[in-house]
């Protein structure tokens, strides 16, 4: 009889990817779900040994899967794939029941390895078995999903890095892409930091025909909190507060542009980060009627750290020329996956 | 232990000049590029491996090259280096300014020098082209300028 194998993840490239790399010599019955309630539902009415789960997912994401599927009488062996590799996610997710996590992306080898480590799979048991689950090659993605994807992982790599700094634990929605006008750009940034002043660092990458500002903007109330994580006792002056701003714009932007720059080959040039504000009203920060551009694709991130009050909001700004070379290589990126 | 030593030095030194944010081009007598770094192949969009060989006149076809052509020559045989000013050519190389979103001019504002490199014998066979970006510096000052130029009509007006 086959494994029955349930893939739950929002991302069709992440799905993909993962039925790819399965052992190919198993003998398996996949099936997909889009959320973590999808999955649920699954579940419910059918019996599956192993269970792959994402963690930052809409609708509900993993650890409230995790929690569900507590007071299932029959739950599969549950195996998180994430690329939010940050220790206290591990060790939250394996509290609540997951046998094993896994980063993002995986490999076929050290996936292998993990699942007969965990004897869920021995490589003796099919040898002449070929894989019953071919991926259509025809599967297109759009340039939206393949976006979300690789900042998700590279959101979680820079989230692991300032986790193991600061030891806390950072929570990682899921990234927004949408191409904005210049109205619509001040208007997003307005409805995510909702305060009235905040400050903001931007600094500049460019390579192999994209361009693209990293823009972080912190709500001026983070501050103590910034301070107090940092280990900061003196008196805040504006010179500490644009210290704060610049070391912790440097240790969450260099990580995610690294992971970036990796997944896509770029080696990107960048500019000295830039202070565009303190303590300034959202729209100023963006003077509309002396741009020129028309429209960017923008990415979304907010991160929050569990138990302070910190809020910043990371948007990756790319100029509109630069979307056709990013489509083009983010399909090669999709398919060689 | 001496050469591997050596080695170490000139693979950072190759890091550093590679990933510095400054423009490096090294040139020969014949405007032949021989050395085409990272802040180069990013902004311009042309890899090292295609610059390289190339004639930096026929690379950039839009530069004017007799022009050109003429500051090279005099860095070849005065042996002396040469500058470029943002205020003379704002836009030497067509580069765009890298914050294209929340910075004010689409395109980089550049400082140009040029440096001749001299071989061990004493004779310049290369020179150096070092490309800075000055956007912020040079947006600021057509700022204060035009700002100034606003004050001065306002109180001539107000004296009258």
């Amino acid at each position: 009889m086959s494994t029955r194998v349930l893939i739950c993840d929002d991302s069709k490239i992440a799905r993909k990817q993962l039925t790819r790399i399965l052992p190919t010599d198993w003998d398996v019955e996949v099936e997909y779900a889009e959320h973590g309630q999808e999955a649920l539902d699954i579940l419910s009415s059918s019996v599956f040994d192993i269970l792959f789960l994402d963690l930052n997912m809409p609708v509900k994401d993993g650890y409230e899967t995790l929690e569900a599927l507590q007071s299932f009488t029959q739950s599969p062996a549950v195996i998180v794939v994430s690329g939010d590799v940050q220790p206290k996610a591990i060790e939250r997710v394996k509290n609540m029941g997951a046998v094993a996590f896994h980063k993002k992306p995986a490999e076929a080898d050290e996936l292998r390895a993990l699942l007969i480590s965990l004897e869920l799979f021995s490589a003796d048991q099919n040898e002449n078995h070929t894989n019953t689950h071919v991926v259509t090659a025809a599967e297109q993605f759009s340039l939206n999903e393949c976006l979300q994807e690789i900042s998700n992982i590279a959101m979680g790599r820079a989230a692991s890095v300032l986790a193991n700094m600061l030891n806390v634990f950072i929570k990682l929605p899921v990234p927004k892409v949408n191409i904005l006008e210049v109205g619509e750009l001040q208007m997003a940034l307005d409805y995510s930091v909702k305060e009235d002043s905040c400050s903001a660092v931007s600094q500049g990458f460019v390579g192999s025909g994209i361009a693209f500002e990293a823009l972080l903007i912190f709500s001026d109330s983070s501050f103590p909190d910034m301070a107090e994580l940092l280990g900061v006792t003196e008196e805040i002056t504006r010179e500490l507060e644009t210290e704060l701003l610049m070391d912790v714009s440097s240790v969450l932007v260099g990580p995610f542009m690294q992971a970036i720059g990796k997944q896509l080959n770029i080696d990107f040039s960048h500019s000295h980060p830039v202070l565009l504000g303190q303590h300034v009203k959202i729209k100023d920060i963006i003077n509309a009627k002396r741009t020129t551009w028309k429209r960017t694709l923008a990415v979304e991130i907010v991160y929050e750290v569990e138990n302070y009050q910190i809020n910043c909001d990371l948007m990756l700004l790319f100029t509109e020329d630069s979307v056709a070379t990013l489509e083009n290589l983010l399909s090669f990126l999709a398919e060689d996956e | 232990m001496k050469e591997s030593e050596g080695l170490a030095d000139f693979h950072w030194m190759f890091d550093m000049l590679h990933h510095i944010d400054v423009g490096l081009v090294v040139l020969n007598t014949k405007y032949e590029i021989q050395l085409w770094n990272s802040f180069m192949e990013n902004h311009s969009g042309v890899s090292s491996s295609i610059a390289k060989q190339q004639s930096l006149l026929t690379l950039f076809p839009d530069l004017d090259a007799s022009w050109l052509r003429q500051k090279l020559d005099n860095v070849f045989g005065l042996k002396t280096p040469i500058f470029i000013s943002w205020e003379q050519r704002p836009n030497l190389f067509p580069f765009k300014s890298y914050r294209p979103i929340t910075g004010v001019s689409d395109k980089m504002y550049q400082n140009v020098a040029i440096r001749p490199i001299s071989e061990p014998d004493g004779s310049i066979k290369h020179l150096c082209l070092v490309v800075y970006d000055v956007t912020d510096i040079a947006v600021n000052k057509t700022a204060l300028s035009t700002a100034n130029a606003r004050l001065q009509r306002l109180t001539k007006a107000l004296s009258k």
